[in-house]
């Protein structure tokens, strides 16, 4: 009878297809384990399996011992009473783990009354730095850092043992993530609990848990001290992973060649936009040049996205300029028209981007058709599917979205873009659903367009390994201000205003040393 | 601010609805006038008198000013067919409606989304096959069939016309029974209709939650599985089911013509028929005005009880 938790071979099969493949690993309490894959390496499956919540579909072999006793036999009462008072489960609750239409501290309480366990909701609200009257809000009146600490609250409610965290930051901002991490850490090791955490970001692992595993197609691939596996890593997986993680300072993850200074292509000049009485955007100045790539770099709310709409002409600004190649952007008519096919945009989940209904060739040549372009369509939109790097394009055009890889996806959101030969890509955090092998091909073409094309960019992003990984200049915008800008090294490296430096310091720091 | 919203929404369709309910009786083909005369002799003078009399004489502007400052009285005009009040004549049909439609709502609801509940938390078993078949049959058959059926399956067991009979002692209990005899055929009737509509919305509602984190969130707490279904995954999944549900009561009022007719219930759906064979166009209008005005009531409430329901939604 060992406490905490031991996984002994644990197989998991959908039908046929093996999704988890004899998985060993051991969490006694005050352990903290990291463990680290891409979407569909069997890691979710892996938590969901230590109290049984996987779907009837899946068969189950080995053992998944909790406290000595074997989850896959118990019956559903001991199961019942197991769940959440022996491990509990931080959700991704930033999206939609918690209920909708329920008060949060109902949600909280719930599982301390069937369990019988005693204190109370506003203890635990403080012990997740909540303020007690949160517990009659809805989950829709929380932000997602407040959403994730209800979860952590609820999590801790039962004193459990275990505590299983799924992705507990995904789709936060460095800093909230960095504040949502210090509390979970903090209660980990004040309640002395194991801490199984489950992530694709190895720099947020690393930054939390003594031990890392990492898997890959289900198997795992590597297993040791945290800091060790990524300062050296033994599978080419698991470097992989770590190179999708630039170390921002680190000249091996710059992949941008030196910009040559260019004139510029948009100008921003005191640009303003309201929404009603709010200022998102107040008195903005930016610059990209021919060729360049800059980073828009901030929180969500601090007005980035607002600042693009209004550069593509999709927001009317309450005062200010917006100059692109030398001319005022018009506000409406043909005109408008015919600048938003210099300017495309690129968003954040292709998934969401393209119409299922869609084949790749309508999705790309959609473009020619809204703008009324005549001429070989095929031609085109073969040449733009090519330029995005998917290659033969006869082998892709007709397919639909859902038979492509989230790669190939954003490859084919790319491609939509270029076939109208644009000079400027705007891009909505264009690698930030993609996962980590294909997020560095996804990069690499960004750069690659620059240079063939002379296509200049703005990125538009909370992630700054990605600003240090490709661009020329950082701009850093903080509610509705430009607060810094300048070139890479020197607002990453040496940033000078407050809030840069929090930015900076926010990212969770991969391996000694850096 | 929303709630203001809301309510002059509402007030803006129910004037439509009175403006249009003038207007469409004046485009159709027809003289009222001859077809209240059917099958009578008449004299030209006779005709022009009852003209006088209903105020057909007059120009259209000055008919659809009284009109409409008469419904602001709550006057409706008079019906050419009972030579009274349209307003006294479908107050006094209201009380049969709002008894079959009342009944037979409660009823449908509480067994429609019951059965929607069951079938999606079990999805493919046996009850959600029979469920969902028998929820799409009763839902395509033709109502007038449906009730002519049921009259000739249950025979002399329920009486199948009107509301109640000419020989029941007046005491109320007899009375009463009497009533509820009479109510069974037509509101199994109605039931039937609508429980499967329901049924099949609550089905296809909950479905969709089915896969919703939340509820791997509230299973991993340990909670049982009708714990589950009751607490978390119904509240949410009822929220468009209670919006069809109103949307359906006011419809119903009027929608409930077929039963009414085949089963002879002296209801507004009876009524509507007989003004419709008239026709009898105030009384039309009158109806219009009335059942139109109770969908846009209902959907009121559903808005405002949605605003309840769901804290999402900011009403007031």
């Amino acid at each position: 009878m060992s406490a905490g938790l031991q996984l002994n071979n644990l197989t998991v099969h959908y039908g046929h297809k093996r999704v988890v493949d004899d998985v060993t690993l051991a969490v006694a309490p005050g352990q903290t384990l990291g463990l680290a894959g891409e979407s569909g390496s069997g890691k979710s499956t892996v938590a969901m399996s230590v109290l049984r919540l996987l779907p009837g579909t899946a068969r189950v072999d080995g053992e998944v011992l909790l406290d000595g006793e074997d989850v896959r036999t118990m019956s559903w009462g001991r199961l019942r009473a197991v769940r959440w008072a022996s491990a509990s489960i931080v959700f991704q609750g930033a999206m939609h783990s918690l209920n909708p239409v329920r008060r949060v501290g109902e949600q909280i309480a719930e599982p301390m009354r069937l369990h019988g366990t005693e204190g109370s909701v506003a203890a635990l609200l403080e012990q997740v730095e909540l303020p007690r009257d949160k517990a009659r809000a809805y989950p829709h009146e929380l932000s997602g850092g407040q959403k994730q600490r209800v979860m952590i609250a609820m999590a801790l409610a039962c004193r459990p043992r275990l505590v299983i965290a799924d992705e507990p930051t995904t789709a936060l901002d460095v800093i909230v993530q960095a504040q949502v991490l210090a509390v979970l850490t903090r209660l980990v090791a004040e309640q002395d609990l194991g801490l199984l955490m489950i992530s694709h970001d190895l720099s947020v692992l690393a930054a939390t848990c003594d031990e890392l595993a990492v898997m890959h197609q289900g198997r795992l691939v590597e297993r040791g001290r945290a800091r060790q596996v990524v300062a050296d890593p033994r599978h080419p997986h698991t470097a992989a992973l770590t190179a999708a993680f630039p170390v921002i300072g680190d000249p091996a993850h710059r992949w941008a060649e030196p910009a040559v200074p260019a004139e510029p292509l948009l100008r921003v000049r005191d640009l303003t936009v309201d929404y009603g009485r709010t200022r998102a955007v107040d008195g903005v100045d930016l610059e990209v040049g021919r060729g360049e790539i800059v980073a828009l770099v901030g929180q969500s709310g601090s007005g980035k996205t607002t600042l693009a709409r209004a550069i593509m002409g999709l927001r009317r600004p309450s005062s200010g300029r917006v100059i692109f190649d030398g001319a005022e952007v018009p506000r409406s008519g043909r005109a408008l028209k015919a600048f938003r096919r210099q300017v495309q945009l690129v968003l954040q989940d292709p998934a969401s981007a393209l119409n299922p209904r869609h084949t790749v060739f309508d999705a790309v040549a959609e473009g020619l058709r809204v703008h009324g372009l005549r001429g070989d369509e095929e031609a085109l939109v073969t040449a733009a599917v090519e330029r995005a790097e998917l290659r033969p394009a006869n082998l892709y055009l007709e397919a639909l979205p859902h038979e492509l890889s989230g790669g190939q996806q954003q490859r084919v959101v790319i491609a939509g873009a270029l076939v109208l030969g644009p000079r400027l890509l705007v891009a909505d955090e264009p690698v930030a659903s993609l996962d980590a092998s294909v997020r560095g091909e996804v990069v690499a073409l960004l750069l690659r367009l620059r240079r063939e094309l002379g296509l200049a960019s703005l990125l538009i992003t909370h992630d700054l390994g990605l600003a240090w990984q490709i661009a020329d200049r950082v701009a850093v915008m903080h509610q509705g201000k430009i607060v810094e800008q300048g070139s890479v090294e020197q607002v990453l490296l040496t940033p000078s205003h407050d809030y840069t430096r929090a930015l900076v310091r926010a990212v969770p720091a991969l391996g000694p040393g850096v | 601010m929303r709630l203001a919203g809301r309510l002059g929404g509402a007030a803006l369709s129910l004037v439509m609805v009175a403006v249009l309910g003038f207007f469409l009786f004046r485009v159709v083909p027809g003289d009222p006038v001859v077809s209240m005369t059917r099958g009578r002799p008449t004299t030209a003078a006779t005709q022009e008198a009852l003209r006088a009399q209903f105020g057909l004489d007059r120009p259209v502007h000055e008919q659809f000013w009284s009109y409409f400052t008469g419904l602001l009285r709550g006057e409706l005009g008079t019906s050419f067919t009972f030579r009274r009040p349209v307003a006294d004549v479908i107050l006094e049909r209201l009380g049969p409606t709002l008894l079959l439609v009342g009944t037979s709502t409660l009823i449908a609801v509480g067994l429609g989304l019951w059965l929607g509940v069951r079938a999606a938390w079990r999805r493919n078993s046996a009850l959600d096959r029979v469920t969902t078949g028998v929820s799409l049959t009763l839902w395509a058959v033709p109502t007038f069939w449906l009730g002519m059926l049921l009259m000739m399956v249950t025979g002399d067991l329920f009486p199948s016309r009107g509301m109640r009979d000419t020989d029941t002692p007046p005491d109320f209990l007899s009375q009463a029974l009497d009533v509820g005899h009479h109510l069974v055929l037509p509101s199994v009737t109605l039931v039937a209709v609508v429980c499967a509509e329901y049924a099949l919305v609550m089905r296809s509602s909950l479905l969709e939650e089915l896969h919703a984190p939340y509820l791997t969130t509230a299973r991993a707490k340990g909670l049982r599985d009708d714990v589950v279904r009751r607490r978390h995954a119904v509240p949410n999944a009822v929220l468009p089911a209670i919006t069809l549900v109103f949307l359906r009561v006011g419809l119903v009022v009027s929608g409930a013509i077929t039963t009414e007719t085949v089963f002879s219930w002296p209801g507004l759906g009876l009524l509507f028929y007989d003004a419709l064979t008239g026709p009898d166009y105030f009384l039309l209008q009158g109806l219009l005005v009335v059942t139109a005005g109770a969908v846009v009531v209902m959907n009121l409430l559903a808005d405002l009880l949605h605003g309840v329901l769901d804290p999402r939604v900011k009403v007031v």
